[in-house]
């Protein structure tokens, strides 16, 4: 099992002076598949990620990353891995190309240029540009070319779509899906739980330093809350409604706008809906912390 | 390793011409200046009705007209504080600073090692300082033959060498501070302030006997300046250079240990003595 392991965790912990970061992280990620890390703000996944790459020392725990200790042997770790950094910050100076190259030197100038120019046409990246005049989103996309352009076995991304508009980000999934087809373990943090659905074959969520669940997108999706609001086209009687399975009424307004909490799948509702006449539908994600709250809600009912 | 050495200089390239230009119009005009300088009717009279203090202060200040004396207090008794600005400015920032810019993460995450990093980074300034320090010579040497300046290339390259010496070791003094310092800034300007008190302290010396016993362990006191010009003190430079690499394994010992932070997390601050908190105390005491 441990072969077939590119990242495994035990007891990874990791302080700040007086700050607890990771409180004895255990997490398995198998190879070839795409693993989204999620957690809050402030919840240890970038901590995570750096120890990984020996850019910081937990102080206890263990770490293999593809068989090996990161401590031990960091440069042949980092061989094999490509990363994108969530604060990601380039000599202002350089040219985007120059900027590129000189990762290529220190990667050996074991990378394919054109491969690399392949890249950036398909991030729509222009690579004659200084770094100091890039935006955000075009930042961003260097960070993405880096990491991919090694084509490395393992990926370590960041927040890898922070800053990049709705069209990039569907581009930067597609990226990951056909390096994974390679053969590349991709692993990804991030605080968005639509990020997680759309490209995350596992999830991991991490909060104060823990890992309080590792689940498949779908489960995380079950036991998360949506809010729905829905105008009708004339007044109605909406108690047929809230007697749909995980369906709960928390507003209504003259029959015409209400909002209902659905806890887990939609399927009810929607069949529900189609006898009524609709004007407009709206859903809205729950936040993380929402989830999390689901998650503690159902941890205290089982208690219970 | 060669890659980060390669880098490093391309990063030091506006540093090295700047400086070189400067340092080459500076001995430009200096070597020209000899002939009009000690030509000067009563230029040894002036000088000799300097106050005692003065004259102290700069050492033999008499030797002014001579080849040696002009080159040393012309150029070689500051131009460690000067160039010094770069010496220590680089070294400060040569690590430090791309890990507070948040820049060296992902060099980090590179399959480069720390010790490679640290070396080429080193080795980049050594090279862009030994380069400064050329471009510096050659603007006494090339000229010098047409004036009475009559030193040999060799005589000229002799007081280079401490001057080297002397840089590298502040250098990596401040590398070594901003390894143990929060801000590379505070690195830099201690490593600087230090240099210049070391100055100051040198001539002070000449004033006050009671400082000779402590210059002792300064760097400077083994700094032989222009006095090179005619014989080097080869167990001085040795000296120089053994103190820069002790400073230079310490700082790279620090770095194979540390943390690499983002955005000055994990830094150390100076404690505050809650005088704010006392005084807020204070004011809730008498709110109640």
């Amino acid at each position: 099992m441990p072969g077939q392991l590119a990242i495994q965790t035990k007891g990874l912990i990791k302080n700040y002076g007086k700050v607890r970061a990771l409180c004895g992280v255990d997490l398995e990620v198998r190879r070839g598949e795409i693993f989204g890390f999620l957690g809050p703000n402030g919840a240890g996944k970038t901590t995570t990620i750096r120890c990984m790459l020996d850019l910081i020392r937990p102080q206890g725990g263990i770490i293999r990353i593809l068989g090996l200790d990161p401590q031990a042997d960091p440069v042949a770790v980092r061989a094999r891995v490509g990363y994108l950094p969530g604060e990601l910050s380039m000599e202002s100076n350089l040219k985007v190309e120059s900027q590129l190259r000189y990762y290529k030197d220190l990667r050996g100038n074991k990378i394919e240029w054109g491969f690399v120019r392949q890249l950036a046409e398909r991030l729509d990246l222009d690579l004659t540009m200084p770094i100091k005049n890039l935006s955000k989103g075009n930042k961003q996309k260097v960070g993405v070319v880096q990491a991919l352009m090694a084509r490395p076995e393992l990926l370590l991304m960041d927040e890898p779509t922070a800053g990049l508009d709705p069209l990039m980000q569907q581009e930067v999934y597609r990226l990951l899906k056909e390096a994974q087809a390679d053969g590349t373990t991709v692993f990804f943090s991030s605080h968005i739980i639509s990020e997680a659905e759309a490209i995350a074959e596992r999830v991991g969520i991490i909060r104060e330093g823990v890992i309080v669940e590792e689940a498949e997108p779908s489960r995380l999706i079950s036991m998360t809350m949506r809010r729905v609001r829905i105008r009708f086209k004339h007044p109605v009687d909406p108690s047929p409604l809230k007697n749909i399975e995980g369906v709960s009424l928390l507003s209504q307004s003259n029959g015409i706008d209400i909002t209902l909490q659905v806890e887990g799948e939609m399927d009810g509702l929607i069949k529900a809906l189609a006898t009524f006449p609709i004007s407009d539908f709206e859903t809205e994600h729950t936040s993380l912390e929402e989830i999390f709250l689901a998650f503690y809600q159902a941890g205290d009912k089982e208690k219970i | 390793m060669f890659a980060e050495f390669k880098h490093t200089l391309r990063r030091l390239r506006g540093q090295m011409i700047g400086w070189g230009i400067g340092l080459a119009l500076y001995g430009l005009m200096m070597v020209s200046l000899f002939d009009s300088i000690v030509g000067i009717e009563g230029f040894e009279q002036l000088i000799a009705s300097y106050p005692q203090e003065i004259m102290a202060f700069f050492g033999d200040i008499m030797a002014i007209t001579t080849p040696k004396g002009y080159v040393d207090i012309y150029y070689f008794t500051y131009m460690t504080f000067i160039i010094g600005i770069f010496a220590t400015g680089t070294c400060a920032n040569l690590l430090v600073g791309d890990e507070e810019k948040g820049i060296l993460d992902l060099v980090l995450a590179h399959p480069i090692s720390r010790s490679a990093l640290f070396m080429g980074r080193l080795l980049g300034f050594v090279v862009a300082t030994a380069v400064i320090l050329l471009v510096g010579w050659l603007s006494w040497v090339i000229p010098s033959g047409s004036t009475s300046l009559n030193l040999t290339w060799i005589e000229f390259l002799r007081p280079f060498l401490p001057l080297f010496a002397v840089l590298i070791l502040f250098g990596m003094l401040a590398l070594l501070l901003s390894m143990l310092l929060p801000a590379s800034r505070t690195a830099g300007g201690l490593s600087g302030g230090l240099l210049v008190a070391n100055f100051l302290l040198m001539g002070l010396s000449n004033i006050n006997q009671d400082l000779k016993s402590l210059v002792k362990f300064t760097p400077l006191n083994y700094y032989q300046g222009g006095e090179a010009i005619t014989e080097l003190n080869w167990e001085w430079l040795a000296g120089l250079l053994a103190v820069s690499l002790v400073f230079a394994l310490l700082a790279w010992w620090r770095f194979q240990r540390r943390d690499i932070r983002v955005g000055g997390e994990g830094g150390w601050r100076i404690p505050s003595f809650s005088i704010g908190k006392k005084r807020s105390d204070t004011l809730e005491a008498k709110a109640s």
